[in-house]
């Protein structure tokens, strides 16, 4: 029995692959893709327990994944991943609802912490 | 000069009419004394000539003639006979028609002139001659006397004529003439010497007093003063003279001073843009770096979070103490280190974006310290802390200050090399008026060469060996300060240590101010 889906959203190869690696063996079900859109549309078909996006993306930006997760699908949690850290974006990420947000690089041990408080 | 020249003919015309007058007026009496003296001849010989007795007459003639003064008397009849003379000789002598005499009267232009007349001329002794010719005219008792000796159809009987010397006369107007002049030179030197007396302490002096003056004025000594202390035109002069002057120099200090505040402005506003340049250079050299340093971070930190993540995957898979295990974590390490670095990258970016709540600086002082007290560096450090108690508090973004603060103190420890006093010290100081907070944090490390210095807060640059230090501490700690209306500054002497001087302006409610 899985712990939980997690969805990666992160245009970065390497980052969808490190948290696929880090996550999977602790026994999580891990899909990732490349965009915002793309991700929204697989959320549409598939039910996930957690979305992980990155903040900065060519097409749309975590704070509006962010957005629209919350808006259509209020209990999926989100966690943002971020590669750099300022007050202003961690604020409002938790005010528009986000679960906790993980600063990269990250190691496998923060990560697993992470999803182990959102998802038990 | 002129007025000398003026004098002299002024008194040369005078002295020449004086002269002249005083000799006709004295000839004049002369001429008429000599009238008076001829008619006293004539009376004298009356009596003779009425009764004939020429001897008489002749006699009277002699006697008066040797008088002091006189030449000659003679005594014509009418056909031009001398009758009587005092020279004896002459007596009886016929006078030729053109004679000086009878020209007289019987002149060949029919012309008669004035009878009596006179005349003068030059005697044998030098001086002037008056010749008195004067007519004897009929009268009753000469025609009517016993000789009948005249006819009572003629009117004139003969001529009374009489030299007499002027000898007396041009003595005396000689000495007149000489006592005239001696007077009018006489005048005329005293009349100078006042006049010079009088011009040259009036005017002469007074005037090469203030043609010095000019001169001294013109040369660019403006303190000179004129000394007249007269009432008159020239101490008035004098006085506009010194008023000029000092108008002169108040309007000339007034330029200088113009002029060296001028140049003093010039300076201060050109050191003023200096700053201000350095400081926009130098805030827009850390603004470009935060973006680069956002960029990078944003790109760097997914392939180290690969290498992260992979790399502490690849541990697990190796007992400790193996070869593989120690590479890996070095690979880890390395990884962490790039990672470090990016973060100082990005205070750049943070220190534009605070949040600022009232802050109690003794407070974060303590806080930072508490975080550093207990790692193994501080171990040998003595911390001194200097507080003012009552500093207000301070508007600031906590986190960002308190970087500041670690920067200083982590800083500090390296320069002493984990042995010496770290002392922290907070005051109040005013600044332009404005109440600041200060903090100084005071090392006894090696220092700081006085060439680093200027470029302390550039980034990356450091003196601290290479895997230590960043280079970014200083340049993000000015930033946060900067960005906060306060001021960083170092003072430091090589081998004796170092002070960072920090300022933040104190957090004043507008409210407040306004009640």
């Amino acid at each position: 029995m899985k712990k939980g889906r997690i969805l990666v959203i992160d245009d970065e190869d390497i980052v969808r692959v490190s948290c696929q690696r880090a996550l999977e063996p602790e026994g999580y079900e891990v899909i990732t893709v490349k965009s915002g859109t793309e991700g929204l549309k697989l959320l549409e078909k598939e039910s996930f327990d957690l979305v992980m996006t990155d903040l900065k993306m060519p097409d749309m930006d975590g704070i509006e994944v962010l957005q629209k997760v919350k808006e259509r699908w209020p209990g999926i949690q989100v966690i943002i991943i971020t590669g750099y850290q300022t007050v202003e974006t961690a604020v409002k990420a938790i005010r528009l609802g986000a679960y906790d947000y993980i600063e990269k690089p990250f190691t496998p041990e923060q990560i697993l912490a992470v999803t182990k408080k959102c998802c038990c | 000069m002129t007025i000398g020249t003026l004098m002299i003919v002024g008194s040369s015309i005078f002295w020449y009419f004086l002269i002249h007058y005083q000799e006709k007026e004295l000839l004049r009496n002369s001429v008429k004394y000599g009238h008076s003296f001829m008619d006293f001849v004539e009376k004298s010989t009356r009596y003779g000539m009425l009764t004939f007795q020429q001897l008489l007459i002749q006699q009277t003639v002699e006697a008066i003639g040797s008088a002091e003064g006189i030449i000659k008397i003679r005594m014509f009849d009418s056909r031009g006979k001398i009758a009587y003379s005092s020279i004896k000789e002459e007596k009886g002598n016929m006078l030729a028609k053109n004679e000086a005499i009878c020209v007289y009267c019987h002149s060949n232009s029919g012309r008669s002139l004035e009878i009596p007349s006179w005349s003068l001329k030059t005697g044998k002794d030098g001086y002037r001659v008056l010749n008195i010719l004067q007519p004897i005219n009929n009268e009753p008792a000469c025609y009517t006397s016993s000789c009948h000796a005249h006819p009572k159809e003629y009117s004139v009987l003969g001529f009374t004529e009489a030299d007499i010397s002027l000898s007396l006369l041009d003595n005396a107007l000689k000495k007149q003439k000489i006592a005239i002049t001696a007077y009018v030179l006489g005048f005329i030197c005293l009349l100078s010497v006042v006049l010079c007396t009088i011009l040259w302490n009036l005017v002469s002096t007074p005037l090469s007093v203030l043609t010095y003056g000019m001169e001294r004025v013109a040369a660019g000594e403006l303190d000179h003063t004129v000394k007249i202390n007269t009432r008159d035109e020239m101490g008035e002069l004098a006085t506009a003279f010194n008023a000029m002057t000092s108008d002169l120099k108040t309007a000339k200090d007034e330029l200088i001073e113009w002029g060296n505040t001028l140049e003093k402005k010039v300076e201060e506003k050109t050191e003023e843009i200096r700053k201000a340049q350095a400081k926009l250079i130098h805030s827009e050299k850390l603004a470009s770096l935060g973006r680069m340093a956002a960029g990078v971070a944003h790109e760097i930190n997914s392939p180290l979070t690969g290498i992260v993540t992979f790399g502490h995957l690849l541990r697990k898979k190796f007992q400790e103490g193996t070869q593989e295990r120690e590479d890996i974590e070095v690979i880890i390490e390395q990884a962490n280190r790039c990672s470090n670095i990016i973060k100082g990258l990005l205070g750049f970016a943070r220190a534009t974006s605070a949040e600022k709540n009232l802050i109690n600086i003794n407070d974060l002082v303590n806080s930072s310290l508490n975080m550093v007290r207990n790692k193994a560096d501080f171990f040998n450090i003595k911390i001194v802390l200097d507080f003012d108690e009552s500093l207000p508090p301070v508007r600031a973004d906590a986190s960002q200050i308190q970087q500041v603060f670690l920067n200083m103190i982590i800083n500090a420890a390296d320069a002493m090399e984990g042995k010496g006093t770290l002392t922290v010290r907070t005051t109040k100081v005013e600044e332009n008026g404005s109440p600041f907070a200060e903090i100084e944090f005071n090392d006894t490390g090696y220092g700081i060469s006085e060439q680093d210095i200027p470029k302390l807060f550039e980034p990356f640059f450091t003196t601290k060996p290479v895997g230590k230090g960043t280079g970014l501490g200083l340049a993000v700690s000015h930033g946060i300060i900067q960005d906060h209306g306060g001021r960083i500054r170092v003072r430091s002497k090589p081998g004796e240590g170092t002070s960072f001087f920090m300022r933040l302006p104190f957090y004043i409610d507008k409210k407040e101010q306004n009640q």
